[in-house]
């Protein structure tokens, strides 16, 4: 890659990922897997762990890119970010068991803290987000299928609608009535005054 | 989160507007009005973005869980045996004929032949996947398939670009190496033909076109055609072949 061309290529690469487009993420998340499951499994981890922690980090990095919240500032900065995150959660639950009240504090770890802080703050609305994804992991296939086309695909009512030979109004229609299904799975898991 | 009251198709719809930030200016001000007015309907608001957030991350998750598969093991092929699903019994016993008839052949002449064929065919490394290529994107979406040998996937999907587009020389190419990498000379070699025979002088592959119809030919025991096209083929390997061929 050109230099040059370097700070262009991340921007498109952050478009992508916001497009949730599955070559970009393909790409990303197969070239950096390697890296990770070196530092975990060198660090007393198994591949299963690096697995779990590499798809923690990748989400993380996801959710970070469509909010704004990160912005690259080389060509390598996406693969350094998603490399520091899962060096961070690994080193964390490695350090959990003997060193936690040792350790220096570095800017990594600074940052780390000050997420941590954020994470207690947001308890609640992420057992809110998982109930979500639950529910819509164990949501009827066509409901689950149509909704990741167009919600996460972010494909076009016209060309889902042509793909299923329905007119647009249809499809529309159904999308709501699978988001109705889906709403209400997601309300009735929690009963009325359990805060869990 | 709250209440079980069902919110109409028109309801929903302008919600959902409202969070993917595509409602018109005099729209969101009553709408802005509305949530200030009644709590519970801002409540539900709320979880219709948490649904939206989760249905996303939900999606990606499983994703990742697909690319990951991938990782562990590149190869995973299987496909004749899914085909088979198709087929009634009968053609399975002519298939069985012909590929014992076929094997009986190769095994009766030309057992050095197979060593020369799987000492020199690697398939093609491929071409750089760029992100800017968005107006190939399915080409380049198999060709990531390609490149982590799995091999039916991209045929697969260069296929249904082939249908649309028979003539491209690119895809013929790619075809016949990924048919060759999957040992399917039948499928190869016409791929691999298609492309000699169009091709402008310039095709960046005609060489290697050549040379891996050459292999090919190799594999199926027809000696003089291997020679013819590895001769075409000019390079210092398929030289190095030719010498090894017995007259």
């Amino acid at each position: 890659m050109e230099h040059a061309n370097a700070h262009e290529h991340q921007d498109q690469l952050i478009n992508a990922i916001k497009c949730n487009n599955a070559i970009a993420l393909k790409e990303l998340y197969v070239s950096n897997y390697p890296k990770i499951e070196a530092l975990v499994l060198k660090n007393n981890g198994s591949t299963d762990d690096a697995k779990d922690i590499y798809q923690e980090a990748f989400i993380a990095l996801w959710n970070n890119v469509k909010n704004d919240a990160f912005t690259p500032t080389n060509e390598s900065a996406l693969d350094g970010y998603l490399y520091t995150i899962a060096k961070n959660k690994w080193m964390d639950i490695v350090r959990s068991k003997q060193f936690k009240k040792t350790q220096t504090l570095t800017p990594e770890r600074m940052a780390f803290l000050k997420k941590e802080e954020n994470n207690d703050f947001n308890e609640i609305e992420n057992k809110k987000l998982n109930k979500a994804m639950e529910a819509f992991k164990n949501l009827g296939q066509p409901c689950k299928q149509l909704l990741t086309t167009f919600y996460f695909d972010k494909k076009s009512l016209r060309d889902i609608a042509i793909e299923l030979s329905l007119d647009e109004a249809s499809v529309r229609n159904k999308k709501y009535r699978c988001m109705e299904k889906l709403r209400n799975q997601v309300l009735d898991i929690k009963t009325p005054n359990s805060e869990r | 989160m709250k209440d079980n009251s069902n919110i109409s198709q028109e309801l929903f719809e302008a919600i959902e507007r409202y969070i993917n930030g595509t409602m018109e200016a005099s729209e969101l001000k009553d709408f802005n009005d509305y949530l200030k007015i009644d709590s519970e309907f801002k409540t539900q608001v709320e979880d219709y973005k948490t649904i939206f957030q989760g249905i996303e991350e939900q999606s990606l998750k499983e994703q990742l869980n697909t690319f990951h598969a991938e990782i562990s093991k590149p190869e995973t092929k299987n496909p004749k045996f899914k085909k088979v699903h198709y087929l009634f019994f009968s053609k399975i016993a002519a298939a069985a004929a012909i590929i014992i008839a076929m094997g009986s052949i190769w095994f009766f002449s030309g057992s050095p032949n197979q060593k020369i064929y799987a000492n020199y065919f690697k398939p093609d490394p491929g071409l750089a996947t760029t992100m800017s290529s968005t107006d190939n994107f399915e080409f380049y979406d198999a060709m990531v398939h390609y490149k982590h040998k799995n091999y039916d996937l991209s045929i697969k999907k260069w296929s249904i670009l082939s249908q649309k587009n028979p003539s491209n020389d690119t895809l013929n190419y790619f075809l016949g190496v990924a048919h060759m990498a999957n040992k399917n000379m039948d499928k190869a070699i016409p791929y691999l033909e298609k492309t000699t025979k169009n091709t402008n002088p310039e095709f960046p592959f005609l060489k290697d076109a050549y040379y891996y119809l050459g292999l090919a030919y190799i594999k199926e025991g027809n000696i003089n055609l291997a020679k013819k096209y590895l001769t075409l083929s000019d390079t210092d390997v398929a030289k190095t072949i030719i010498s090894k061929l017995p007259n």
